[in-house]
């Protein structure tokens, strides 16, 4: 029996699989620009059923998973293979530990059924300006590997993502992972607003990274995202909370200056005040949470 | 085409199959294994919830050739028709069931936890299930479903 179809069957393509990184490689040179690279499949398949691209080519990295899996800590740094999906990162006990942001965000994506396939990579590759965990990559200072056939690079999250939809990956490259430099006093946190708790769109989401001192914030970072048409990096509110004394004026000043930062849209999730009026809450309350759980340790 | 080779419900299954198909689609309308429903089929409602490694999924976001080399699961090779998986019976014992839709997909998305965590509270039931939606129900029956296949679980276990 037939199942119904709503939506168009997915148009069709070519599909690639290759079975090695240079296999992998070889195919983006090839076919490049007209090709798209399918990890999870949780938002490339909605975009395939809706007609929003109709790509030549998908070239599937499901035999190339291995390679491109896995959370190693080192001493300095925490190295996340880009198609680490949302459940390995909540899970893990070191992306815990030194990255709350992260975990936390991780842990609020989609349903379970959906961080059991997502990826990532692919969340910042897809360059949604409410991506969830790119607030917290940017205010934890991560970095993006990619590679293609000749070489690899590396450049920092919020340069990544350079528009709606757009990332300063080349058609023949892949992220291979993303690096988090571990900083021993840098506590972290991330908080968004959303019509429900569970699978929805960041309405507003709100990442905090800081170097926890006895009175004082050390360097800290503040990130917004879905309030501009990438994920933000808050730098004049990153640098008024950086060195101020732990108080609620303090937290309360940054915040509002945070709101301003913000250059939000009204489109069917909210109106632009209300995001920016949001930014500023979430502000506050994931400041207070990176100096209570500093405190806690 | 493209040729896949996965396990369904512990068959081995060699398939030449349009990779434009759907996991879902290639289940229901391959497979023949209709126990996995289409409901939104944009990943919303969680009716076509299947395993992949164990792990529930929402197959129709995953293109059928993503299952090479992988084992998964339907609703029909969760138990057998004289020995019931502890979920299906919980199910069953709490009328957890009103018109049934989503049923299935809610029992391979609950199999999956009780087997990850027996212990599970009413709050992680909830958090994890809030995947599978259900417009009959007011959820209650399936959350004290669970909470009773986590017992049966861990008796089961303690007898052993």
């Amino acid at each position: 029996m037939k199942s119904f179809q709503y939506l168009a069957p997915i148009a069709p393509f070519d599909y690639v699989r290759p079975n090695s990184l240079n296999e992998l490689f070889d195919a983006l040179s090839q076919y490049g620009s007209k090709a798209k690279l399918l990890a999870g499949g949780t938002d490339l398949t909605i975009a395939l059923k809706e007609r929003m691209i109709s790509p030549e080519v998908i070239i599937d990295l499901n035999h190339v998973r291995r390679e491109l899996t896995g959370i190693e800590a080192s001493k300095n740094s925490l190295k996340i293979g880009a198609m680490t999906t949302y459940t390995e990162l909540e899970t893990n006990a070191t992306v815990m530990r030194c990255a709350r942001a992260l975990s936390e965000a991780a842990s609020q994506v989609g349903t379970y059924q959906i961080r059991n396939l997502g990826t990532i990579g692919a969340n910042l590759a897809n360059g949604s300006p409410a991506a969830d965990t790119a607030p917290p990559l940017i205010v934890l200072n991560a970095r993006v590997h990619l590679r293609n056939k000749h070489g690899e690079r590396e450049m920092p999250v919020e340069d990544f993502i350079t528009g709606v939809k757009k990332t300063a990956i080349r058609p023949d490259e892949i992220i291979t992972s993303i690096e988090i430099p571990i900083s021993d006093g840098i506590s972290s946190y991330w908080m968004r607003s959303a019509k429900r708790n569970e699978n929805v769109i960041s309405v507003v989401s709100v990442a905090v990274a800081s170097e926890i001192r006895s009175d004082r914030f050390g360097d800290s970072r503040i990130a917004l995202g879905a309030v501009a048409p990438t994920p933000i990096l808050a730098k004049e509110s990153s640098s008024k909370l950086t060195g101020s004394p732990i108080s609620p004026e303090t937290i309360e000043r940054v915040s509002k200056l945070a709101a301003k930062e913000s250059k939000p849209i009204s489109d069917v999730r909210a109106g632009a005040d209300y995001r920016r009026h949001l930014v500023y809450v979430l502000t506050k309350r994931t400041i207070s949470k990176t100096v209570s759980l500093a405190r806690a340790n | 085409m493209v040729e896949v080779t996965c396990t369904v419900n512990s068959k081995k299954v060699h398939k030449k199959i349009a990779p434009n198909l759907t996991l879902c689609d290639f289940l229901h309308d391959e497979m023949g294994t209709t126990g996995v429903k289409k409901g939104c089929d944009t990943g919303e409602c969680g009716a076509c919830t299947v395993l992949l490694d164990g792990k529930p999924i929402t197959s129709c976001l995953v293109l059928a050739p993503q299952a090479d080399g992988h084992e998964i699961t339907t609703i029909e090779g969760l138990g057998t028709e004289t020995t019931l998986h502890p979920v299906q019976e919980s199910f069953i014992e709490l009328d957890a069931a009103q018109c049934g839709y989503c049923i299935p997909g809610m029992i391979m998305t609950a199999s999956a936890i009780v087997k990850m965590k027996p212990n599970l509270t009413e709050a992680e039931i909830k958090r994890y299930l809030s995947g599978n939606l259900c417009r009959c129900t007011g959820y209650q029956q399936q959350v004290q479903a669970v909470m009773l296949a986590c017992k049966k679980m861990s008796s089961q276990k303690n007898l052993r």
